[in-house]
């Protein structure tokens, strides 16, 4: 189950978190769940998979915004570091740093 | 009151919008801003432009996140800061890409939330500050600013005129200040509308003559302009530069006539206003001249002005302390052969206690302007009044005496009463108090002069047309005036004595009068030469330094004592 508990065993940075939303934990866990609907979606994985590195970069953006306000320093972190790769179309391991957040994704949604 | 608004501004709650396509950013903001403001959330670029199109009168502040699907965020600042409706609507964008924020700036954004996001509290505070300077600066641009012409008001034209000074101290500069006249004429001619335009189009060339001259424009009053600009040498090139036609085609002929007043290279320890109260002392002094319509300040017009508020305002005194004192000019008959003193002019002086003696050339212009010479007049009737009495009673000597009276009391009704009254208070009869009236008079709304002419002689008063030949009365109304002699003026006199004699005119006139059973008055006679042809011509009555000056009362019953025992 997520809790405060839980996301700060998980590596989360909850204080930082909690501050964005104003103190408000119930906000905090409920937008949690929302950018892990987000998260399971296929469209970086296919835009990715497909070579569309634009349409990528895109869905990466945006899914970086909502990671890094709620301070889910595991996910952010690769994700960070993939969509600074897509905006400059920067070769790499794109593959590698996907497979990181489809991991720690599938780690926050079994908590 | 339930479910119904309070219709209060103040109770509103201002309006942003969000244009963030992240849901949880979304939320976020919503749950830090939401106690404060309305959240309007655009998820796209496309719907935020649509909002903003309906919405932007009330909106009070655009949150742009920079990365949106379809139209990028940086298009709608771009769109937002093109379109002058919106262009004053404030937009903080929101980015993690520091550097899109430079371009951002550049396009008119005014301020950065950086992602991911700083404390609430500080996201608070700089949307609340943003829409505070905001909205100051909307309450700068609509107070600063007429709303007819976008010209400067008065206010800040006169503060922006003092900053300029700050900035240039040695700069020699003009204030100008110019005005259509008789634009109410134009409003009634043209329509109020057509007014308004001729406004707007002298607006713009003011603003056209400062943007390529230097200086600022303001429209400080209906339609008086004022500039303040550097100095310049010619003030005709101004004029003709701000001048319009009626009908707006430049070409036309027929152009708005305008008056301008300058105080050139004005004395910057002035304050500004007064440096412009120059400017329009100047401009009040060509009201109406066609030919020169650009007057420019200098001093004698302020010491003028001061000398006639000083007179205004002492005027109430001099009536009660009886500074005005009543001088008396002798009149005579030079019918027969030997010279008649026959009656006399009541003329008025000011003694001022501290002006000295004031001429009637400096005060009686400014209180005919005014109105005052009403009362002044009703105080000279009166003195001359128990003057006549006390002559008959001390010196046995019954002696007529002219009084004049002006334009404004022939418009007042109860004049005849008044007149009346004066003469039973004072024992005398109305062929005592002769009554002078400027020929001028009965040019302007002659007819209800002459009635109140007639109502006089009715009375029994006998009326002297005063200066006569200076007015523009035509020779025909001449037959229709009821007077009971004609005061040739001065001037007429006086020209016909020049160096190039020529007294054609002169006989002319008299014998006109004779032509009409009026007996004629010369004044101004100084010379014996003018004595003798007048008397020669038929002229009846003659005043003068030839016979007297005017003399203070003492003086002047010494001299009908004189003249009686002679």
């Amino acid at each position: 189950m997520i809790t405060v508990e839980t996301l700060k065993e998980y590596g989360a940075d909850v204080n930082q978190g909690l501050t964005r939303c104003a103190g408000n934990e119930a906000l905090y866990l409920r937008l949690v769940q929302m950018i892990l609907t987000e998260l399971s979606s296929e469209t970086l994985g296919d835009a990715l998979q497909n070579g569309d590195l634009e349409k990528a970069f895109e869905a990466a953006h945006k899914l970086k915004g909502g990671v890094c306000n709620l301070a889910l320093t595991p996910i952010a972190d690769p994700l960070c570091e993939l969509t600074e790769l897509l905006r400059n179309k920067t070769p790499g391991d794109y593959g590698a740093l996907y497979s990181r957040i489809v991991d720690k994704t599938k780690e926050l949604s079994s908590l | 009151m339930a479910g119904q608004s309070k219709f209060r501004i103040s109770e509103e709650k201002k309006r942003v919008l969000l244009v963030e396509d992240e849901i949880v950013n979304q939320e976020i903001l919503k749950e830090i801003l939401g106690d404060t403001y309305e959240v309007i959330i655009a998820e796209t670029g496309e719907e935020a432009l649509k909002i903003i199109e309906e919405r932007y009168e009330t909106l009070s502040i655009v949150l742009l996140d920079l990365n949106l699907p379809g139209i990028k965020g940086i298009d709608v600042l771009g769109r937002i800061k093109s379109n002058p409706a919106y262009v004053n609507l404030p937009v903080i964008v929101m980015t993690s890409d520091s550097e899109a924020e430079v371009e951002c700036l550049m396009l008119g954004a005014i301020d950065f939330i950086p992602k991911p996001y700083p404390a609430p509290k500080v996201i608070l505070a700089r949307i609340l500050r943003t829409v505070e300077l905001s909205e100051d600066r909307e309450t700068l641009r609509l107070t600063e600013r007429d709303h007819l012409t976008g010209l400067y008001n008065k206010d800040f034209f006169y503060r922006y005129a003092a900053q300029l000074d700050l900035y240039h101290k040695d700069t020699p500069t003009d204030a100008i200040v110019f005005d259509v006249n008789h634009f109410h004429t134009i409003n009634d001619r043209y329509g109020k509308t057509r007014g308004d335009e001729i406004l707007k189009l002298i607006a713009d060339k003011a603003l056209q003559f400062v943007k390529e001259n230097g200086g600022i424009a303001c429209r400080s009053g209906a339609d008086t302009f004022m500039i303040y600009c550097t100095h310049r040498p010619d003030y005709q090139s101004v004029m003709d530069r701000l001048s319009v036609c009626p009908d707006g085609d430049d070409s036309g002929k027929s152009r708005i006539r305008m008056r301008m007043g300058v105080y050139a290279d004005a004395d910057k320890t002035l304050d500004i206003e007064r440096r412009f109260d120059r400017a329009k002392m100047a401009a009040d002094t060509v009201r109406d001249h066609l030919t020169d319509p650009i007057a420019i300040f200098d001093h004698s017009m302020r010491e003028e002005e001061i000398l006639a508020e000083q007179l205004i305002d002492d005027f109430p005194a001099a009536i009660n302390e009886k500074q005005f004192a009543v001088f008396y000019q002798p009149k005579f008959n030079v019918r027969g052969d030997v010279p008649v003193l026959t009656s006399a002019e009541a003329l008025v002086r000011w003694n001022h206690p501290k002006l000295g003696m004031v001429s009637p050339g400096t005060f009686i212009p400014l209180f005919e302007k005014n109105g005052l010479i009403q009362t002044l007049d009703k105080y000279v009737w009166s003195e001359t009044a128990s003057k006549i009495r006390e002559w008959k009673d001390r010196l046995n000597v019954s002696l007529p005496v002219s009084v004049n009276v002006s334009r404004v009391d022939l418009f007042d009704p109860e004049l005849p009463e008044k007149l009346l009254d004066i003469v039973k208070d004072s024992g005398v009869s109305t062929e005592d108090l002769l009554l002078e009236i400027t020929e001028s008079a009965y040019t302007e709304k002659s007819e209800t002069v002459i009635s109140a002419v007639e109502s006089l002689r009715g009375c029994g008063f006998r009326i002297e047309m005063d200066d006569f030949g200076s007015g523009y009365s035509s020779l025909s109304m001449l037959s229709d005036m009821p007077v009971d002699a004609l005061k040739l003026d001065m001037l007429f006199i006086r020209s016909a004595f020049k160096e190039r004699k020529d007294t054609r005119l002169l006989e002319a006139m008299i014998g006109l009068a004779k032509s009409f059973e009026v007996p004629t008055i010369a004044e101004g006679v100084e010379t014996e030469e003018q004595f003798l042809n007048l008397k020669r011509m038929g002229c009846d009555i003659i005043q003068g330094y030839y016979f007297s000056r005017p003399l203070p009362v003492a003086d002047f019953e010494r001299f009908i004592t004189e003249n009686k025992k002679a």
